[in-house]
């Protein structure tokens, strides 16, 4: 039942920073590898803010979303706009090289230490416990909480919302989309804004739940594999992505190794490549744009 | 005279800065009227289009020289949101609907031009009208349609964005001969009741002339002719290789080629 | 070959002539000049000055054989770290275990990294672009925990400590030793690579970089030549690693992180894609960096307080340098060096004349 439980929980945290990928990737076919870092910046964010607002959580926590979602807007706008068109390998590289741009920063202003925001949030993290005799910690609960919860808002904004569907649109035939009137630049900026807004609220989270520090890039990283397993396009398949790479990694750390922890989702990853690089919901056609 | 509402001031354009594609192309195209744009595969015809609807950054073609002027401004080089809230709208060849979304959000996506006299609903309203179709396909993925359907929801939403030139490519392409003269009789409604002007580029020119005000025809990306429909249906050199139609005994095929060589207006 | 602009009045009448590597006078005199600035070099440098020397060394055989498989035959792969930390080990297991000698463990390096070249090029005969650099980065991973599993299984948990190879008995540790060995390692590597694409590999392999469909077409065995430039380069990353192994004396899985992945990519890109000189001018670039970070963090007023951000320093400049080279300088450092050459070739005038242009 714990392993259930911590099955559940992880799920949710790839889940969580997965639908960051997801989104870029869907409405740009951009590749941010970058995103561990922007959520990893937003946690930094919200430790500040929980200092300078103590006594009003409510508005540190806004704050600090805000502060990562003009962080992701102005990502787009400076450096990732003039890369639109260029080749995959410098599009990648560029958002690897501002995601290292992001970690010399950040340990600049905030020291590599490992902060505990929880403690300055004047939170506490008690632990619950669940039917079956299984613990989560109240911050994991509440991670599966904002999962769900940032999933079904998206679904929905992408479905029946007119910019959500204009997302999708800009993302299948973004000449089209223009030639209709929508300003791509402004489009993918959205798709940034989002992005970066998931994944801020899933460091955020993490950040709570487990301290603060340079290892979150990692767990960013990991997070990619649901995102390609379940299909780079589709916010199901990461998902679902996530849940297997997330059972995959627990079952493996209990049952074969707990070393294993870093390389399981990769393995996955791989195997995905192998017997279905486009993932489990994602267009076929995704395999040849280069 | 009242300047056109197009104009092309021997136009110039170039990929990946090194192949011209279209070069000193010269046109008009008056407010409300149907402009024809004939032409062979390769022609440029679809160039030209994307040039005055405005390129995006992927595909590396840029206007290197002459002017598109509309409405008195110069439009050259503006990425294609811009030109569509300006009021011109094209309604390309291929990919031309949103496969994966429904027919209702196809026509619900588009934005209309800038300081649009009618409301959104309206819009819609005046799409369902002109092509009572689609009603009944609202929940229709736009990737399933027949080639009719397509391009009667790319005209569609091609409308929605309240256009005053519509520039439509291949209108009959892959299309049964029914079909596009129905689509035509629709397209000339448009015009007459909509007062929106037409630059229709097409490979068929008895599809073309046939609701066309006046025409021009590109060869290697230049113009060749141009006049009214009237006038290049009876012109012998379109009639012989546009529309088909012999003079007098066969021509062998050395002579053919012999007349095309006595063409060479051109360099 | 993209060959850098040339005066007028020089006229190649062989396929020999055409193909040598050294052709002009001015080439011969300044390649001269620069053989006997190296040999020279270190009767006057400082031990510092060999270790960054050696280091550019080493640097220059992994960017080579990066620019070969990335900017010639145009295989994106993220597993650099993975292949030079496969060398490294392959040296530290064999000594370890066998005690084997240099002359033992550098060809099985090689082979090693052979055999993983196979194995990362395998995903490039179905996958292309974004996910063959996905795979190669997973695979890497894969590596990196294999070396991790085997430090921690067998007890070296902070790194496997290797002895310097010896030759005829006697070890080699003085640093001027070290340059000569590095320096021919490094020369012996261009000189491979300078063959390889003048055959007809090179050849092929700048096909199926341009339009695979096309190579296919003209009937260049695409899955051949793509795997045969994983492993030549994966084998020449392996025996960087190698000698990087020996080279330090120290074999330690965290010094093969992903970061080293991408510097070796920046040095690709900064240099300039698709040339060697690029490759090399990219390695000392990058080799070079946090030295030049140093100096101006230790310049600015108040240093010793900075002193403990230097490592953070270091990752934000290398960043934001990498940044600024794609956006605004994509042919590299190659690319200014050939504008500054047809700058001055080519005044007083401004443009050569475009290719095919009118009248």
């Amino acid at each position: 039942m714990q392993l259930i439980a911590n099955i559940t929980v992880l799920a949710a945290i790839y889940a969580l920073l997965a639908c960051g990928y997801v989104l870029i990737y869907r409405v740009s076919r951009v590749m941010n590898m970058a995103h561990g870092e922007l959520a990893m910046l937003g946690a930094y964010l919200l430790y500040t803010t929980a200092s300078l607002f103590a006594d009003h959580p409510v508005s540190a926590i806004a704050a600090a979303l805000v502060l990562s979602l003009t962080v992701g807007v102005l990502v787009y706008v400076a450096l990732m706009r003039k890369m639109t068109g260029q080749m995959v390998l410098a599009a990648i590289l560029t958002t690897i090289a501002i995601g290292i741009l992001l970690r010399g920063v950040i340990v600049l202003i905030w020291s590599a230490s490992q902060q505990h925001p929880l403690q300055v949030l004047k939170f506490s993290n008690p632990s619950i416990e669940l039917i079956g005799g299984a613990r989560i910690s109240t911050c994991a609960a509440l991670m599966v909480l904002a999962t769900v919860a940032v999933y079904g808002a998206l679904f929905a904004f992408l479905r029946f919302g007119r910019w959500g569907m204009r997302l999708r649109a800009a993302g299948q035939n973004p000449l089209l989309a223009a030639q209709r009137g929508i300003n791509l630049n402004a489009i993918y900026a959205l798709a940034w804004a989002l992005s970066t807004l998931t994944g801020s609220i899933a460091g955020m989270l993490i950040a709570l739940d487990s301290g603060l520090d340079q290892t979150m890039v990692v767990i960013g990283l990991k997070a990619f594999a649901p995102a390609l397993v379940g299909g780079l396009d589709s916010l199901l398949g990461a998902l679902l992505g996530a849940v297997i790479v997330a059972a995959a990694e627990v079952l493996a750390i209990h049952y074969i190794d707990p070393l294993l922890s870093d390389v399981v989702p990769f393995l996955v990853l791989i195997a995905t490549l192998i017997v279905r690089p486009w993932g489990l919901f994602g267009t076929r056609e995704e395999l040849d744009r280069v | 005279m009242t300047a056109a509402l197009l104009t092309l001031e021997k136009l110039e354009v170039v990929y990946h800065r090194a192949i011209t594609a279209v070069q000193g192309i010269t046109l008009a195209v008056e407010a409300g009227s149907i402009v024809a744009l004939l032409g062979t595969n390769g022609a440029g015809k679809t160039t030209t289009l994307r040039a005055i609807s405005g390129f995006l950054g992927i595909d590396d073609a840029r206007v290197t020289e002459g002017a598109i002027i509309f409405k008195g401004e110069r439009i050259e080089n503006r990425p294609p949101h811009e030109n569509t809230r300006r009021g011109i709208v094209l309604v390309p060849e291929r990919d031309k609907v949103f496969p994966n979304l429904t027919v209702a959000e196809n026509l619900a996506a588009p934005l209309a031009r800038a300081g649009a006299a009618m409301e959104r609903r309206r819009h819609e309203a005046l799409a369902y009208e002109f092509f009572p179709q689609l009603a009944g396909l609202r929940h229709r993925v736009g990737g399933l349609l027949s080639g009719g359907e397509r391009q009667m929801l790319a005209l569609a939403s091609g409308l929605v964005c309240e256009p005053e030139l519509l520039l439509v490519d291949e209108l009959s392409l892959g299309l049964a001969p029914v079909l596009v003269e129905d689509l035509l009789r629709r397209l000339a409604e448009i015009r007459r009741r909509l007062g929106i002007a037409v630059l229709l580029v097409e490979q068929s020119a008895t599809v073309a002339l046939d609701i066309a005000d006046y025409g021009y025809v590109m060869e290697n990306g230049r113009i060749v002719l141009d006049g009214t429909a009237e006038r290049l249906r009876r012109h012998p050199d379109i009639q012989e290789f546009y529309l088909g139609r012999k003079s007098g005994e066969r021509r062998s095929y050395r002579e053919v080629k012999q007349y095309r060589r006595s063409r060479r207006w051109y360099g | 070959m993209s060959r850098s602009p040339r005066a007028s009045g020089y006229f190649r009448t062989s396929y020999d002539q055409d193909l040598a590597l050294v052709q002009t006078r001015l080439e011969r005199t300044s390649l001269g000049v620069f053989i006997v600035a190296l040999l020279a070099f270190p009767l006057i440098a400082s031990p510092f000055q060999l270790d960054l020397a050696c280091q550019v060394f080493l640097a220059s055989i992994g960017s080579l054989s990066l620019m070969l498989l990335t900017g010639y035959a145009g295989q994106i792969s993220l597993g650099h770290a993975g292949l030079l930390a496969a060398g490294a080990f392959t040296v530290g297991i064999l000594f370890r275990e066998a005690n084997a000698p240099f002359w033992i463990t550098l060809p099985a390096a090689a082979a090693v990294g052979g055999l993983l070249g196979i194995i990362f090029g395998l995903p490039s005969l179905r996958l292309r672009g974004l996910y063959l650099a996905v795979s190669t980065l997973a695979l890497h991973f894969v590596v990196i925990y294999l070396g991790g599993e085997y430090e921690a299984r067998r007890g070296f948990s902070t790194g496997i400590v290797i002895d310097p190879p010896k030759l005829g008995g006697v070890s080699i540790t003085d640093a001027r030793a070290w340059y000569f060995i590095l320096l021919g390692a490094a020369a012996a590597t261009l000189l491979v690579c300078l063959n390889l694409l003048r055959a007809r590999t090179g050849r092929a392999w700048r096909a199926l970089r341009t339009r695979e469909t096309v190579a296919e077409a003209l009937g260049i065995g695409v899955a051949s030549y793509k795997l045969l430039a994983f492993v030549i380069s994966s084998a020449a990353t392996a025996v960087a690693g190698a000698l990087f192994a020996y080279y330090r004396g120290f074999v330690s899985v965290e010094a093969f992180s992903l970061f080293l992945t991408i510097q070796y990519l920046a040095m690709v890109i900064i240099g300039g894609m698709g040339s060697l000189l690029g490759a090399l001018l990219g390695a000392i670039f990058v080799t070079l960096f946090p030295y030049i970070i140093e100096i101006g963090l230790l310049a600015l007023p108040g240093a010793q307080r900075h002193a403990s951000l230097l490592f953070a320093m270091n990752y934000a400049a290398f960043g934001l340098v990498m940044i600024l080279f794609l956006m605004f300088e994509p042919l590299g450092l190659v690319g200014m060096w050939r504008r500054m050459q047809s700058y001055f070739l080519l005044w007083p005038f401004k443009h050569r004349p475009a290719a095919g242009s009118r009248g």
